[in-house]
Parts: C-alpha cells; structure tokens; sequence
C-alpha cells in the first residue's frame, strides 16, 4: 500500500510540474495584460492592476486588432472547409477505388507536407504579386487550404479506411451513385473524423505565420499572429501590456476550442502522425 | 461498388481537387524556387543565369555556415529533450488518475497558441528589466544580478530551446501517449510475474516495444525543428549578430532583401535536407499496415 501511495504521490509531483512549466507563460501573459505597467514584483514596480490594455485594444482603431481577428477568423474558417472538403472528397477516392499509384500518391502527400515553408514561399510570392492578390483574404485561403490537405488527408484516410465497405455495398445496392455514397453514407458515420480534421486544420490556418508575413502587408489582410509579432508601441517603448492583452484575446478562442474539444484534437492529431 | 470501380471517372474527378491545390500552391512553388536558385535574381537588377553561382557563394558564406551549426545544434539539443520530457508526460498521462484530464488539457494550451504569439510572450520572460525570470532572480537572491538572456549566443540559444521545448513537447507527448496505449495490456503484468522491478521493465522491455513511435516521433520532430522560423524571427529576429539565425530566417532576409537568386538557394538546400528526412520517415512507417 505504501507504494501505492508513493507511486500516486510521484504522479502529482511530476503532473504539477509539468502543468506549471506549461501554464506559467499563459498566466503570465494573461495577468500582464491586466497591468498597467509590466514591471509586476520588481523593486520598484507596483502592481497596477486595470483593464485598460484590454479596453483600448478592443476600441482603439489605430491598432487594428479587431480586424486582425476579423481576417484570421474569416481565413482560417473558409480554408479550413475548403480543405475538409477536398481532402474528403480524395480519402472518398483512395478508400473505395482501386487506384493504381494509390499508396505512392500517398506517400508523395505525406513527402509534401514535410517542405520547408521558404522553400514555397518566395515563387508564392511572385505568383501572388502577379495574380493581385498580395495583402487580400483570397490571397492566403488557397495557400492554406494546400497547407492544411496532406494532413488532413492522412486523417480522413485513416478514418474512412475503418468504415466498412459493407455501408457502401448496401448503398450502391439501394441505387446511389458514389456522390450520394458519399454524401449520405459515409459523411454521417465519419462525422467524428470530419470534425477534428475540420479542428485540426482551422487551427493551424490560424496559427500560421511565414505565408501571412510574406503575403500580407497591412491591416486589411493581415492575420492575428503577424499582427501581434510586429506589434510596436507608437512611441519607443514596447506596450507589453497591451501586446499581452491583444495576445490573450486573441488566443482565448483556440485555447477554448482545443480544451472544449480536446479529444477530437487528441484523435486527430495521433492519426495523422501515426497513419491510422 | 462494383460497376463504379472499374470506372476510372470517379475517382479521377474526386482526386482532381486535391492534385491541383497541391500542384498549384506546394509542388509549383517548390519547382519555382529550385530553378530560381540558378539565376542571380535581385530586385532592379536584370535575371541572369549563373548556374551554381549562388551555392558557390553559399558555402563561402560564414553567415550561411553560422546559420547551418546553429540549426543544427538546436535540432540536436531541442528535439532529444523534446522527446525525454514528452515521454515523462505521456507516462504521466498513462497512469490512470485523477488529475490526467487536467494534465492532458493544460498540455494542450501551448500546442494551440500560435508559435509566433508565444515568442511574444517568451520575449517579456526574458526581458532584462522586468522579464519573469530576472524578476525572480532578484527575488530569490539578495545579489542576483540580472541576466541578459537574449544578448549573447549562448544564453539566447538556451532561451530558444526552452522556448522550443515548451510548444512542441505536448505534441511528441500526445504522440507517445498513443504509443504507450497500444501497447498490450500483459506485457507488464507478464513482467512483474517474471520479478521485474520498474526500471528493468521500462528499458528492457517498454522502451523496446514502444522504439517505433519515438521514432516516427523523433523524424517528425527533427523535420520540424529543421524549418523552424517564427520563434527566431519573433524572439531574436536571428540575433545577436546573426548567431540565432535558423536556416529558414537566413533565406527568409535575403528574400526581404530583393536576393530571391541566394534565398532561393538557401531554400534548396533546406529542401533537400528536410527531403532526405522524409524519405527516411516514409521508408519507417513503410512497414505499417496498408491503410487503403
């Protein structure tokens, strides 16, 4: 019995540890952004607590951070959608039809997923620049939807693969076409997986920052993450305060979302690292 | 299925968005840039072909050396650390508890914060007036003089790891966590049977079992780590003189700079190391049951 207890007692130590290391940032930067000044317990800083960081970066138009949010809300929800469907729409395909080069196609997405983001974004650039569609919404949605697909594939892969053809064989017996299949079929039971793909890539369309530095240049499509690291005080001296303000607001969605749903995201995650 | 499956439309039409955004966003810009790595390529100057010009200069460079050791040594201090902590938490998360939700949520919280943000917030720890951590040295030690963590290559360097550490880990952790729960239920038990005391059962016996995953993990891991950018931009912006630049930051200057011929190269280089990484990532999870 005593090593039981021993054993749990390690188990708090080492999850209180773990939990400390990883919560203290959060908290840090959630209780400066509550400090009018961000010298907290130093020598001759006091503790000034206020919620004007939070007030003026949610009023002042100047900082433009509601139109931060505004497009990486509006960027990441409509590329993450695009990219669930067409991501579907091919696991549809490489589940259910003998494909020659199917396992190769595969491979070659997983080999794609792997590129470097410099290695794509310089000819992005001068693509985008050439199409006029520098520092505009459209402009970042497409190269997120082929940012978030090879990882998305692999997980609808991995989820579809497991829905018994039995379904589909009943279905065509009932008369479907594979579109209805599709539709009717296999959607509805594979919903779980749809939606921690559809998570899973609205999260990193958000958190992405190479494409959205390279690609956008002011506020009208800038996204929440260039907006926070290019963040400068109007006159000298950096504004942590507010940056941390801005920084908790605008991660307090995903942080929600991912605790709401962690199981999704934890699913996710593991099948499209470990194929299934 | 059976009078769709011989007809190739299907999943011709079905595949075709995919192959398309793939080959129109990833593979096109990826081929664009390889060829532009032979061309001197600078902002008001006309395009020239220079064949291997550019990587001639690259490899005299000493800021692209600086840049390669540098990545490297973080590759090779950040992901071994990444993985040791991952798996301590992943055990954690294991043992069945009641604090395992808490656990699993709170790891989750720096896997869901945008890298770029977290720099941000690393930047005010670290900060030499009124950062967290001088903070507290100066708390803790009557005489503890403050650090200047981000002002010189080692410490910055440090600073970079630990950062590195703290987003990435829950994301090894989540990995492993689904490899210790596949392992079989009796694989301990049959241990203890056999008088097994913990730290025999765990190298001898849960290591072993578990080798694939840390694997995957560890390439996953090295891949990424390899193309790291934003800490570094947002953190150091490459710094001190140059000695925190990531491979990816040091093409990214000179793509800003109009040289889109020697970022361009740059690029290529990293492309091919993070290529050779992934060809040996697919060839391990090769062995995998088939999916499809």
């Amino acid at each position: 019995m005593r090593e039981q207890s021993v054993k749990s007692g390690l188990i708090y130590l080492g999850a209180g540890a773990a939990s400390l290391f990883f919560l203290t940032p959060v908290l840090y930067m959630v209780l400066i952004g509550f400090c009018r000044t961000p010298e907290l317990l130093s020598a001759h800083g006091h503790a000034l607590f206020t919620a004007q960081n939070y007030l003026s970066v949610l009023s002042d138009n100047n900082l433009h951070f509601m139109e931060y949010l505004r497009n990486s809300i509006v960027v990441s929800a409509l590329s993450s959608v695009a990219c669930v469907a067409v991501a579907s729409l091919a696991a549809f395909a490489i589940t259910r039809f003998p494909i020659p080069g199917k396992m190769s196609l595969l491979f070659g997405v997983l080999a794609v997923s792997m590129f470097p983001q410099i290695c794509i974004v310089s000819y992005l650039f001068r693509f985008m620049s050439g199409l006029g569609w520098i520092n505009t919404l459209h402009g970042l949605i497409f190269p997120y939807i082929a940012w978030a697909l090879p990882l998305s594939l692999w997980i609808l892969v991995s989820y579809f693969s497991k829905i018994p053809k039995g379904l589909d064989k009943a279905a065509i017996v009932d008369g479907c076409t594979p579109w209805q299949t599709l539709y009717k079929v296999i959607l509805p039971v594979a919903t779980p997986g749809i939606f921690s793909t559809l998570l899973l890539a609205f999260i990193f369309s958000f958190n992405e920052f190479m494409f959205a530095l390279m690609l956008t240049t002011d506020y009208r499509s800038r996204t929440v993450p260039v907006g926070i690291a290019l963040f400068q005080g109007l006159h000298g001296e950096i504004p942590w305060g507010e940056i941390m303000a801005v920084s908790a607001l605008a991660t307090a969605p995903v942080i929600l979302c991912t605790i709401i749903f962690q199981r999704a995201v934890v699913q996710g995650l593991t099948r499209g690292a470990l194929k299934g | 299925m059976n009078r769709y499956l011989r007809d190739l439309k299907y999943p011709a039409l079905f595949l075709s968005p995919l192959i398309l955004i793939l080959a129109l966003f990833i593979v096109l810009p990826v081929l664009g840039t390889i060829l532009n790595g032979f061309f001197r390529d600078i902002t008001f100057l006309p395009k020239k072909w220079i064949g291997l010009d550019n990587y001639l200069r690259l490899f005299a460079d000493s800021g692209f050396r600086q840049s390669f050791v540098f990545t490297i040594l973080f590759i090779a201090v950040s992901v071994p650390a990444e993985i040791i902590l991952g798996l301590g938490i992943a055990a954690l998360l294991h043992t069945p508890s009641k604090i395992r939700l808490f656990l699993r949520a709170t790891i989750l919280i720096p896997w869901a914060v945008p890298a770029a943000v977290s720099a941000r917030v690393w930047e005010l720890i670290y900060n030499y007036n009124y950062g967290l951590f001088n903070t507290l040295l100066a708390l803790c030690s009557r005489d503890g003089a403050p650090v200047n963590w981000l002002g010189s290559p080692v410490s910055a360097f440090i600073a970079l790891v630990v950062a590195d550490v703290w987003k990435t880990t829950p994301f090894a952790a989540i990995i492993l966590l689904a490899g210790l729960s596949a392992l079989p239920e009796n694989l301990h038990r049959q241990a203890s049977i056999d008088g097994a005391d913990f730290m025999q059962t765990f190298f001898r016996i849960t290591l072993p079992v578990l080798r694939p995953i840390i694997v995957v993990t560890f390439l996953f891991r090295t891949i990424d780590a390899l193309r790291v950018f934003d800490l570094m931009y947002v953190l150091t912006s490459g710094g001190p003189g140059g000695s925190t630049t990531s491979l990816s930051l040091f093409g990214y200057k000179y793509f800003t700079g109009g040289d889109f011929g020697y970022g361009s190269a740059v690029s290529v280089l990293l492309f091919i190391c993070a290529f050779l990484l992934s060809v040996v990532y697919v060839r391990s999870t090769r062995y995998q049951e088939d999916v499809a």
